[in-house]
């Protein structure tokens, strides 16, 4: 905790604690834990810039099937790589205290694979692929899923599911909010 | 940027321009929107309004970040015009930080939009940016009381914040929790939250007893309550009791835990408890009502336990209620809200994919089942029929001989201990000890065994998922609460047609305990000596036998039916054995690290997914259901039954309830009229009538609500459709417009070609 507090001014970890979901004390502990990932590089400069195979070190995220995009969605210059910032954001989303909206929000911008702003047929093919991991469902199967979602989901009927449309879903949904959250 | 400006650079497409562009310049003014419109249409749809998230408008113009920030807590209209007139010019920034010509912020307000920031899905560096600019801007000072306001709310922002963070240090079993989040995911997690919240009930519960009962007693009692000083005015019998007590000096560690012996006259049970009204200071200025004392923290407890049960149930419920309004979004539910991001075991994460494809899949298998059920043919329909009507029969034998088996065991064992206790020989101390725990261990074996005769019983009646899972729970819960419900019979039968108790409620006190003992150890012995090593079997052997053996899902419904039987166990006995609260408390806190250990050590995940919703409400509800159980027995002894004459606080009266009567009869009778005019017709006919109307009431709004959600929803349908079709026929025309464009440009690009042609 003490070197983690000689990187930080006081006045930084104001910021922080305005910022995010956190309290000082949590930023701190997040940036022992980011510290961890690539000890000498942060060491060196607490706001180094890890590469995306490094942040998938992390313990949650290496095994969430949808590691990269969390990263790729959080990372400032978009292609996945991460600073500390950028990792405090990401977990102060998936923080206890982070509302419903604000997790929904980047849950949208996780599945929307191919950044349409929309959720596609497309990406929920991707996002099912994913979840089910080395077991594939047969093609009928999820045509038949596919078609379900959009059936409960898809109240214009255009075939993809728009923000508006998520984030109804997710406010009837109680798990979610439990599910989206990683404890620090 | 104004309109003639756009339209110098986009030269293309003039129709267009002068058909829609006018509105989407306002909101939408990126260029690159109207270059992907113009080569595909029908892309038209993603600039809806409807279709926009903050996070896709900052993403969409790069660069040049724009969130339209929507304010949920304070909309204030200026943040509107600013943020949709957001112009190009690079520094978007300007469009969210207030407007400062039109209206000065203040300093409240300023600080609630620097509180507001971290909601905003842009990185750290342009939340900070736009912190310092909200800052730096020039605000109003705010005087007087609002800046107390202000600094009042700021303090307990402050205090919230730092609660927090000592709360989270001290929160219990954190990173206990975690682990098992990271192994098991959340709703197994949820069992472990229930542990606990049990074991702060109990804690709760005991907190009660020992400030009101246990420790009046122990301050002011003076020891002269012993039977000797007592047994002047008692009867024969009593005093038979007493020496009979005296006279048994038994080994003390058999007693501690028969509860018999040197025990049976402590604070551990009820006839320690005197009926004496306990004068404090010199002249018993104020004085102590100890039977008053120990009915009312009685009645309290049950009144807390139900209200916890009640409010946490609540909270599930409402979960529950604004899921299943209008439709259940199961798959979608399934998809979005499946993955645990707590998960970080790579053994755990396989499991978990696996699960999920399952659940998948055995959701469409359900549907698919639901359409072959409706075309089932009427032969198989009656053989299913039958079937679930054997199997039901079969469970009610099984309940109807496990009772029995339980009752003549304990017929069987009062018999023995009766045979025995003439012989009275010190070897006979073992068989008293088996004898004593017969009954209770005929109880844990049928607990023990019959589960697994009804899961293998529910597969043949061909359920579907979600409700095997709930009648095989049900039946389980019949089962134990059956046990005891013949362990009560037979209390009663003890109790009030032998006769024979001196002190029956330390005799229901002692009982419970042993129970409770009784159960405690089996929860270590099944962990440890069954399943652990049945554990090792699987783990160090290939052969399939031993897998069958050996390998254990850690299979939730039956770890909660054994914590929900501890508690009630200890609903019965607090009243007789005050002590049990704390024993509760201990074993609640000591099943967690067994249970810790059933979990990540004996078993893997199950194949199941529990979800955390769905299982607290089942937690609670089957904890509901125990607690009447609990409380019916104990409310009849005390109102019908008569107290034990030589022991315990209540020796003066007819009925325990009694004490409470007497009490209420000596308030002013002003107070009596009131109480008793809420007991009479008068009262009570009219406040049915009243409570039945408001309930209607309620009932026809609900239901009200109900058609007015089917009718706006039927609405969004026609609405998009219509969106659909307008959108369809804007594109058809954008297209027809660029083709007769393209066409005109051709004709010219031929003419001035030809002109040419004809020019040289």
């Amino acid at each position: 905790m003490g070197q983690g507090k000689s990187q930080f001014t006081e006045e930084e970890l104001q910021d922080y604690q305005d910022l995010t979901y956190f309290t000082k004390k949590e930023v701190l502990y997040a940036h022992q834990k980011f510290k961890a990932l690539a000890p000498e590089k942060v060491g060196h400069n607490k706001n180094a810039k890890l590469p995306m195979n490094k942040i998938l070190q992390y313990p949650e995220l290496r095994v969430n099937p949808f590691g990269d995009r969390i990263c790729r969605i959080f990372s400032s210059s978009h292609d996945g790589d991460c600073t500390f910032e950028d990792f405090l954001d990401m977990m102060s989303v998936f923080s206890d205290t982070a509302p419903k909206a604000v997790k929904a929000e980047h849950a949208f911008r996780i599945f929307d694979f191919d950044g349409d702003d929309m959720l596609g047929v497309s990406d929920l093919r991707q996002v099912v692929d994913r979840l089910t991991g080395q077991q594939r469902l047969s093609e009928q199967d999820m045509q038949h899923l596919i078609q379900n979602i959009l059936d409960e989901a898809d109240l214009d009927d255009d075939g993809a599911l728009s923000f508006a449309e998520f984030e109804h879903i997710i406010s009837k949904s109680s798990d979610f909010a439990n599910a989206f959250r990683i404890r620090l | 940027m104004s309109g003639g400006d756009r339209k110098k650079r986009t030269s293309r497409g003039q129709g267009w321009e002068e058909a829609g562009a006018e509105f989407y310049q306002e909101s939408y003014p990126a260029d690159v929107d109207l270059d992907v419109l113009q080569r595909d249409p029908s892309h038209l749809a993603t600039l809806l309004p409807s279709k926009q998230s903050r996070a896709a408008t900052a993403k969409r113009v790069r660069g040049e970040v724009k969130p339209t920030l929507r304010r949920r807590t304070s909309t204030r209209s200026r943040y509107h015009s600013t943020s949709r007139r957001a112009s190009t010019t690079a520094d978007v920034h300007v469009a969210m930080l207030p407007d400062l010509s039109e209206n000065l912020s203040n300093e409240e307000r300023t600080w609630e939009e620097i509180m507001q920031i971290k909601a905003m899905p842009v990185s750290m560096a342009q939340k900070k940016e736009l912190k310092a600019k909200l800052q730096s801007a020039t605000k109003l000072r705010l005087q007087g009381f609002e800046q107390f306001k202000w600094q009042r709310r700021k303090f307990w922002q402050q205090v919230k914040s730092r609660w927090k963070e000592t709360y989270t240090k001290l929160e219990l079993w954190r990173t206990s929790l975690k682990k098992i989040e990271g192994n098991f995911g959340i709703g197994v997690v949820a069992y472990f939250l229930f542990i606990k919240w049990l074991m702060f009930l109990n804690l709760t519960i005991f907190v009660f007893i020992f400030t009101f009962i246990i420790l009046p007693t122990i301050l002011l009692d003076t020891p002269a309550t012993t039977c000797s000083s007592n047994s002047s005015n008692i009867t024969n019998e009593c005093q038979y009791s007493c020496e009979n007590i005296t006279e048994k000096n038994h080994d003390v560690i058999l007693d501690t835990i028969q509860g018999t012996g040197w025990m049976e006259n402590t604070l551990v049970f009820y006839g320690f408890y005197a009926d004496k009204i306990f004068g404090v200071g010199s002249d018993a200025a104020f004085y102590y009502n100890l039977p008053l004392a120990y009915i009312a923290v009685a009645v309290v407890y049950f009144l807390v336990s139900l209200g916890a049960i009640v409010k946490a149930a609540a909270r599930g419920f409402k979960e529950r209620l604004v899921e299943g309004e209008g439709q259940f979004y199961q798959y979608c539910n399934l998809i979005f809200g499946g993955w645990d991001y707590c998960i970080h075991n790579e053994k755990a994460a396989v499991i978990k994919h696996k699960a999920l494809y399952n659940e998948i899949k055995g959701c469409l298998e359900a549907e698919r089942l639901e359409e072959e059920r409706q075309s089932r043919s009427k032969e198989e329909k009656t053989k299913l029929v039958i079937t679930r009507c054997i199997v039901n029969l079969i469970v009610i034998v099984v309940l109807a001989a496990g009772g029995f088996l339980i009752f003549e065991t304990l017929e069987y064992s009062k018999q023995q201990l009766d045979g025995l206790k003439g012989e009275d020989t010190q070897i006979d101390s073992l068989n008293v000890l088996l004898f004593e725990y017969l009954p209770s261990i005929a109880i844990v074996g049928l607990n023990l065994l019959v589960p697994s005769l009804f899961a293998y019983l529910v597969t043949l009646e061909h359920y579907s998922p979600i409700f095997v899972v709930r009648i095989t729970l049900l039946r389980t819960v019949l089962l134990r609460l059956a046990s005891l419900v013949v362990l009560l019979q037979s209390f009663y039968h003890r109790i009030f047609v032998d006769l024979s108790l001196p002190c029956w409620e330390t005799y229901v006190g002692q009982q419970l305990y042993k129970l409770v003992i009784l159960d405690f150890v089996t929860h270590i012995a099944v962990t440890f000596l069954i399943n652990f090593p049945r554990m090792l079997i699987a783990k160090h052997s290939k052969s399939k036998v031993a897998k069958y053996i050996g390998e254990q899902e850690f299979d939730l419904p039956k770890h909660v039916l054994d914590v929900v039987y501890t508690q009630t166990l200890c609903w019965l006995g607090s009243f007789y054995a005050p002590i049990l609260p704390a024993m509760g408390t201990l074993e609640c806190f000591f099943l967690f690290y067994i249970k810790k250990f059933a979990c990540l050590v004996n078993s893997t995940p199950s194949s199941t997914v529990y979800r955390a919703s769905r299982s607290n409400s089942l937690f609670m509800a089957v904890l509901l259901f125990s607690f009447l159980l609990a409380v019916i027995p104990v409310a009849y002894s005390l109102a019908e039954s008569i107290p034990s004459k030589c022991c315990g606080p209540f020796t003066a009266q007819n009925t325990a309830w009694g004490i409470v009567v007497f009490t209420f009869n000596q308030f002013p009778t002003w107070i009596q009229s009131i109480i008793y005019f809420f007991s009479t017709a008068g009262f009570a006919v009219p406040a049915f009538i009243t409570l039945s109307l408001c309930l209607y009431y309620f009932y026809a709004i609900s239901a009200a609500n109900k058609q007015m959600v089917q009718v706006l929803k039927n609405q969004l349908v026609l609405e998009g459709h219509d969106k659909q079709f307008l959108l369809n026929r804007l594109s058809a025309f954008i297209k027809q417009q660029q083709q007769e464009h393209q066409k005109a440009m051709r004709q010219m690009e031929m003419s001035s070609v030809a002109g040419m042609s004809n020019g040289s």
